[in-house]
């Protein structure tokens, strides 16, 4: 048979993650993640790195039968895959932000909103929850920077510990929704190689339980 | 603008021509040819009609993914999404007391604005069946082994139909009305957004527990005995009756070793109600077909009926198919169009040979190069002195008409 691909996060993420595939029994050279497609030393797996936000495009189009990515980035990109398991690493929290100020405004009452965010489709989402109608500005980067500058009023971002927020004088309002890493499948793939795929995920969701309990 | 617009496609539509053509006009004969062995008949079926009647039944996405105008009277016209609506309001209005069951089979484009992908376009074409006024096991079983006889058909290898039951979910949800967040975290098979919402739904522990199962039934036979054991109410159990015994028909006609049991299968269609099934193929990352029972659909447009049916898609049938086709020309004919000539060439074809003129009356090198372009297995040029040459794998020679024509009724496809 042959090796199953998972799209891994390149960069921040990649670290726990081979670690975490490493405790579930996939363990992989120290330096073949110095290339972007390398096999685990057992040859079940074959991982490739990609840009984290282009892990939930990899899968969907079955290049890569798994992946992990931010359960934000998948719900972003309107990703039509399964998510079988949440791994507990890279928890953050989908936020709307803005000047302390608004903390006493009351959205509904606002005539016009203009929200920064690099994440157009989750936010637009979320106003249109709340019967609300906002212009939504497409950021890739420093979003926190919309307000101080008048480009926006709030923006809708990523928040870790909150501390990006308080160092541009901003305040979360709102937690829009949770995020982790989360292990995504192809559809197509998880049935037609459905023994293997759940061998995987049920060594992934032992080491994920084992960790839950002792951190 | 208007310019550019003019040499430019709209994304997600194609213009296919030689093989590519060929091969997906071959695929849909062999599907229509495995139709009407079982006895299903071709319906030919309007492209657009009323946004309300093309509608019926579809889930919310679909609604958002169709093509909509206006007409001149201000009513709002859909293009088709897929043909189950336009086949079930032609069975509702006008073929209700028909002689039960009928079957039917179609083919044509349906258009839907999703993100255009490989084996996904925004006009695509859709060929299937429709089993209706049959609620029996026996019914669906017929429609799955159709589907299974299709794929072999259209020489398909390494495929897996996943076979469903909407019914059992439905029942665990009991008087609930559609829990579109519930299906959704169901079909991403996300255990944890699953255990969060049946908490919210305040549901009893044993229909919990079964909701909560879903994501992890498939396999062989032995995932309806756990699914007989979740089952908390006479529907639940109702269901997996009748998916048992689709399962033995299925058994019974050799076709199970294709079919693997999935109650996490969810994400289909909004107006099935029953079996519900998607077929996959080894290196394709989408379902190469789908299909299901749907029993409350042709009632919104006449008398209810129930019915079942199944539609592929040709566009990624032709992504995993091995059929090929040949287009070469089993002759080139060039030179004097004569009378003689002719009488060759009408004969030939009338033999069933592939026979071009070139119309261009090219000769020597030139009628080489494009012979080689066409792949003519001979080329044949008529010469002033009333002999031919004739030109094949073996090589270039003189011969006159008698022995051309003797020659020619030798040669086949």
């Amino acid at each position: 048979m042959d090796p199953i691909t998972v799209a891994l996060p390149k960069g921040r993420m990649q670290d726990d993650v081979l670690g975490l595939f490493c405790a579930a029994g996939y363990p992989t050279e120290a330096e073949s993640s110095r290339s972007l497609v390398f096999a685990d030393k057992t040859g079940t797996l074959r991982f490739l790195l990609a840009k984290p936000s282009d892990v939930p495009t990899y899968v969907e189009y079955g290049a890569a039968a798994l992946g992990i990515a931010g359960l934000d980035t998948v719900r972003e990109g309107g990703h039509d895959l399964y998510e079988p398991l949440s791994l507990g690493i890279g928890r953050c929290h989908l936020a709307l932000a803005g000047p302390a100020s608004w903390r006493e405004r009351d959205l509904r009452r606002e005539p016009f909103l203009r929200v920064a965010s690099k994440y157009p489709h989750l936010a637009q989402e979320y106003f249109e929850r709340r019967d609300l109608s906002a212009e939504i500005i497409y950021l890739t980067g420093s979003i926190e920077l919309a307000p101080a500058v008048g480009l926006a009023d709030l923006l809708v971002d990523l928040v870790e510990s909150g501390r990006t927020l308080r160092e541009n004088g901003l305040v979360e309002l709102e937690t829009i929704m949770e995020s982790e890493a989360t292990l995504i499948a192809n559809p197509a793939a998880h049935k037609l190689r459905s023994a293997e795929i759940r061998e995987i995920i049920g060594r992934l969701a032992d080491v994920v339980a084992l960790r839950k309990v002792a951190p | 603008m208007t310019d550019q617009l003019r040499r430019l496609r709209p994304h997600g539509l194609d213009e296919l021509f030689d093989e590519q053509a060929a091969i997906k006009v071959a695929l849909e004969q062999r599907l229509h040819d495995t139709f009407d062995k079982w006895g299903y008949r071709r319906i030919l079926l309007p492209t657009f009609g009323y946004s309300e009647s093309l509608a019926a039944g579809a889930s919310p996405e679909l609604q958002r993914q169709m093509y909509r105008f206006f007409d001149r009277e201000g009513n709002v016209i859909a293009l088709r999404a897929d043909m189950t609506p336009l086949t079930a309001r032609l069975v509702g209005t006008r073929l209700y007391d028909s002689p039960l069951p009928l079957r039917f089979c179609y083919s044509g484009s349906v258009f839907r604005h999703e993100k255009p992908q490989a084996g996904q376009r925004h006009e695509f074409t859709q060929a299937g069946v429709e089993l209706i006024g049959a609620s029996s096991p026996e019914a669906d079983a017929e429609v799955i082994a159709l589907a299974v006889a299709s794929l072999h058909a259209l020489g398909v290898a390494d495929f897996q139909i996943n076979l469903g039951q909407v019914a059992y979910l439905r029942a665990a949800l009991a008087d609930r009305t559609s829990q579109d967040a519930l299906e959704q975290a169901i079909g991403r098979k996300n255990d944890a957004e699953i255990a969060r919402i049946v908490q919210e739904l305040g549901l009893s522990a044993e229909a919990s527990r079964l909701i909560r199962a879903l994501p992890h039934l498939y396999g062989g036979r032995d995932v309806l005995a756990t699914a007989r054991d979740l089952a908390m109410n006479q529907e639940a159990r109702d269901a997996v009756a009748y998916l048992e015994e689709v399962y033995a028909c299925l058994a019974a006609q050799g076709v199970a070793e294709h079919v693997l049991l999935d109650l996490g299968e969810v994400r289909a269609m909004a107006y099935y109600t029953g079996i519900a099934f998607r077929g996959y193929v080894q290196g394709l990352g989408l379902a190469l077909c789908s299909g299901g029972r749907y029993d409350d659909l042709i009632g919104r447009f006449g008398p209810g009926m129930p019915a079942v049916g199944f539609a592929l898609g040709i566009e990624r049938a032709m992504l995993v198919s091995s059929a090929a086709v040949d287009l070469a020309p089993d002759a080139l004919f060039s030179g004097r169009t004569t009378a003689d000539a002719w009488g060759l060439i009408a004969r030939g074809r009338a033999r069933g040979l592939r026979i071009e003129v070139d119309v261009l009356g090219r000769q020597g090198d030139a009628l080489e190069a494009f012979g080689r372009a066409r792949h003519a297995r001979r080329i044949v040029l008529q010469q002033e002195d009333g002999y031919w040459l004739l030109e094949d794998s073996e090589g270039q020679r003189r011969v006159s008409l008698p022995e051309l024509q003797e020659e020619m009724d030798r040669w086949t496809r």
